[in-house]
């Protein structure tokens, strides 16, 4: 929160000349594509999401129990790994656009990665998971006897799915969506790898071209003010449309089975999603890598990138969970306003953007402790400020579960605060905390923008060595780091998955 | 038992973070005898001169590679604490702002002034130019008579029109371009270029000179503007490609050709002054300027060595009176004309 505050006021107190070139020459642009980026990916987000969602729930047919697992790997592919594999897919004379010539004529054109479309169509396969899980749940626990109604009354297919069962997941799409248009407004490893020109990008490139931060801090406040009115926003919008299941008659829908046909093209639809998010990429990857290492290209350095990344992750997340251990603590069991104050400020991180978080604590440590620049420690403080609500958010819901009546027990039984929280309440939230620990670890492993301009001399991480390396084309020498990256998160992804779903 | 068991979480974890904090610290510090090279050049095009420094000298380098302009904020943050021995940058403008920014000592280096001419280096010799590259058009000789192309100032016309290939705003060699043609041209016409540039440039707008010529080699565009030593870098490893290099702006009415040097500055607040100043000494000397030469395809600044076969003299080309020093000063309202015209 206060680094949050030191931009806002370097911000304020700007020079209004470098407001004025900031909105002349750059708001209304970066406005713009932010907002029709956003808006393009939550298209394609809901199209592939409901569709695929609307698939697996209602039909069964051969795999389709394994397309639920499948369909969630790409969230394990950082924004920025997908970004240079279709860099590489779609450039000119690219395999993608030989495969188009051969369908429609030597002349025609693909569309080029660094485009609207290019980058569009890269966060939107690497986002449409969120709405994806949402609508899938949601068409899960509905009701069918909605759809049987309106069947009965003489609607057709179409029209019962129009007008009955997408308003009532309605409040499920948006959450969804919610989410990817905050990832897509706060991402910044494809779009400056896509060079799309989007706020969180503008952000880095007036911290990086220009010699002092006063516009940087700018761009932010207005990108915060943004975010604030998203969230807001959304939360009016959720509250408005609730749905509450009122009698007793509820029957779970049963998924039908198909014909051969429909199958196959189910089948295909579903690969052709998972080829494009997750299969193609992770193949390109597996096969630079064997390329690489045949060919010693493989840095000796490279075993220290892959310790410098887990060994900061791993002290990250440990701090995020011992900050987080009060925070949560405070926010489920003494609800004051002066508690609800605190934990609202640590949940400001999250919509602060990479290159803002940085921002944020570039500024204050230089203006209190500068004898800290330059080292680990501020790297660590910009991780925690950026990762700490994710962690919080966990730890906050496990422990709402556990009833306060063990600690009271616990207490009336003579022990003290320290050792009821040790000896009671801790081993009961372990799996919960747990669970917090590896979200941030892994969060911490994909970070780029904050490493890139926090980094200490000689402390480059695999995600500052792929993008410097995929920024220079250099597939080959930046597949393994991404390869590696990609291969720790599945699992936990995977995990988070399972517990979401019991 | 059961007390044994319950006891052991918090325990483990503090362990576990101990153990970790002990491990990772060596990795962190690094040793005293450590020449810190703070670097706004492609790693590739510095990292094999450094290794070869290592090698003889047996000191030990450490890079940071960064956008150049970062680095000069983060020397100015990191004041007298700074780790950095040296700094190293693909512009001279950039070199000259951090000598008006304090952050630079004027090198003692024997022979200095003998070896690399006055208007590459500072006047106080803060920094030094290192290797000379010039802004060219590169054009594919399938597509493109050399005849047709007089002056970069001409890629603004409508014929040009999805067939020129252009660097990104980011990019510093744009920034110098467009700095020294608002020196020599005004704001005005700068605007005008700009304007027209980004409209035949269309899509074919890259992040690395490297793209550009390959973007050129391929067909996907008839031409583009880049640092010379792309060119020779690409045809030393495709010599089929249908490429050559073309210094526009040439003849009495010309501007020439826009000429910027690599360098090297040593910071204020080194504590290895010795070592910072033997890498100096190496990367002037024969040898060190050879590897500029041979490897990177740039012109070596130091008149004893000669520049790569194939390159064109330098002498032989007519360069843009504008001064290095001066580009400092250029560059901030440069950066605010590249925003307006709004060049991606």
């Amino acid at each position: 929160m206060l680094p949050l505050l030191y931009v806002l006021f370097s911000a304020v107190t700007a020079d209004p000349a470098v407001w004025r070139r900031l909105w002349t020459t750059r708001v209304p642009e970066l406005f713009l594509n932010t907002l029709s980026l956003s808006l393009g990916v939550a298209i394609i987000n809901l199209t592939l999401g409901i569709s695929l969602a609307w698939i697996l729930t209602r039909y069964a047919f051969i795999g389709s129990r394994i397309w639920d697992w499948l369909l969630i790997l790409p969230l394990s592919i950082p924004s920025y790994v997908l970004a240079y594999t279709y860099t590489y897919l779609l450039k000119r004379g690219g395999t993608l656009e030989q495969i188009w010539q051969t369908i429609a004529g030597p002349e025609a054109a693909f569309f080029s990665p660094f485009s609207f479309a290019g980058a569009v169509l890269v966060l939107a396969l690497n986002t449409f998971p969120f709405v994806y899980l949402l609508a899938r749940s949601a068409l899960k626990n509905f009701n069918v006897s909605f759809e049987e109604v309106a069947r009965t009354t003489g609607a057709d297919r179409v029209t019962t799915f129009f007008r009955v069962s997408l308003p009532l997941i309605r409040p499920s799409l948006i959450a969804g969506l919610f989410l990817a248009i905050l990832y897509v407004a706060s991402d910044f490893g494809a779009v400056s790898l896509l060079r799309f020109q989007t706020f969180t990008y503008a952000v880095y490139q007036q911290m990086t071209g220009r010699f002092d931060n006063t516009a940087a801090a700018c761009l932010s406040l207005v990108l915060v003010a943004c975010a604030f009115v998203f969230l807001f926003g959304e939360r009016w919008f959720r509250q408005r449309s609730r749905f509450y299941q009122t009698t007793g008659r509820y029957r779970k829908p049963v998924p039908q089975p198909c014909r051969p046909l429909t199958a196959l093209l189910f089948t295909g639809y579903l690969v052709l999603v998972f080829g494009a998010s997750f299969g193609l990429p992770v193949l390109l990857l597996i096969q630079w890598t064997v390329k690489a290492a045949s060919a010693g290209e493989i840095a000796p350095q490279f075993i220290g990138y892959v310790w410098n990344s887990v060994s900061l992750s791993g002290i990250t997340a440990t701090a995020a969970v011992i900050c987080g251990i009060p925070l949560a603590y405070l926010a489920c069991r003494r609800r004051t306003w002066a508690s609800i104050f605190c934990v609202q400020g640590a949940y400001t991180g999250y919509v602060l953007p990479g290159p803002v978080a940085a921002l944020a604590i570039l500024v204050l440590v230089s203006q209190t402790v500068p004898q800290l620049y330059g080292t680990i420690l501020v790297l660590l403080m910009a991780y925690l400020v950026h990762f700490l609500p994710a962690a919080l958010q966990g730890m906050e819901s496990t422990l709402q579960q556990l009833t306060p009546n063990l600690e009271e027990a616990a207490r009336s039984l003579g022990a003290r605060p320290l050792r009821t929280f040790f000896q009671v309440t801790l081993p009961l939230v372990r799996g919960g905390f747990l669970s917090a620990w590896i979200l941030v670890f892994v969060q911490c492993m994909k970070e780029l923008p904050a490493s890139l301009l926090l980094r200490p001399v000689g402390f480059d991480t695999l995600a500052v060595r792929i993008w410097l390396e995929a920024s220079e084309e250099l597939y080959q020498l930046a597949a393994p780091p991404a390869l590696l990256i990609v291969v720790i998160t599945i699992p936990v992804v995977l995990l988070l998955m399972r517990k979401n779903q019991t | 038992m059961f007390q044994s068991t319950i006891h052991h979480p918090p325990s483990q974890i503090v362990l576990l973070f101990v153990v970790v904090v002990a491990l990772a610290l060596p990795s962190w510090s690094h040793a005293d005898d450590t020449l810190v090279v703070y670097s706004g050049r492609a790693e590739r095009l510095i990292k094999p001169v450094l290794d070869a420094f290592q090698a003889e000298s047996g000191i030990n380098v450490q890079m940071l590679t960064a956008d150049s302009t970062a680095l000069i904020n983060r020397l100015q943050m990191e004041g007298a604490r700074t780790p950095a021995d040296v700094l190293v940058t693909n512009d001279s403008g950039t070199l000259e702002r951090a000598r008006e920014l304090q952050l630079l000592q004027p090198a003692a280096v024997p022979d200095l002034e003998k070896t690399i001419p006055g208007r590459f280096r500072a006047p106080d010799n803060s920094w030094i130019g290192l290797s000379g590259r010039i802004w060219v058009v590169v054009y594919n000789t399938t597509m493109v008579s050399p005849d047709d192309i007089a002056s970069i100032l001409d890629f603004a016309e409508p014929k040009w029109k999805g067939k020129i290939a252009i660097p990104s705003a980011g990019s510093i060699y744009l920034q110098t371009g467009v700095s020294v043609i608002r020196a020599l041209k005004g704001d005005e016409a700068t605007t005008a270029f700009l304007q027209g540039l980004k409209d035949n440039a269309g899509s074919l707008v890259y992040g690395k000179n490297r793209q550009i010529v390959a973007a050129v080699a391929r067909g996907e565009a008839a031409a583009g503007l880049v640092n010379h030593y792309y060119i020779f870098r690409h045809l030393a490893k495709h010599p089929d490609a249908p490429l050559a290099p073309l210094p526009a702006d040439q003849g009495e009415q010309g501007m020439g050709v826009v000429l910027n040097a690599a360098g090297i500055g040593v910071t204020a607040h080194t504590k290895h002054l010795a070592q910072a100043q033997a890498l100096i000494r190496f990367l002037i000397s024969p040898k060190g300027q050879r590897m500029f030469a041979d490897v990177n395809k740039e012109y070596p600044l130091n008149p004893q060595v000669t520049a790569a076969p194939e390159l064109l003299p330098l002498q032989s080309i007519q360069v843009a009176r504008v001064p290095l020093s001066r580009l400092a000063e250029l560059r901030d309202p440069t950066m605010t004309v590249i925003e307006k015209v709004g060049l991606r």
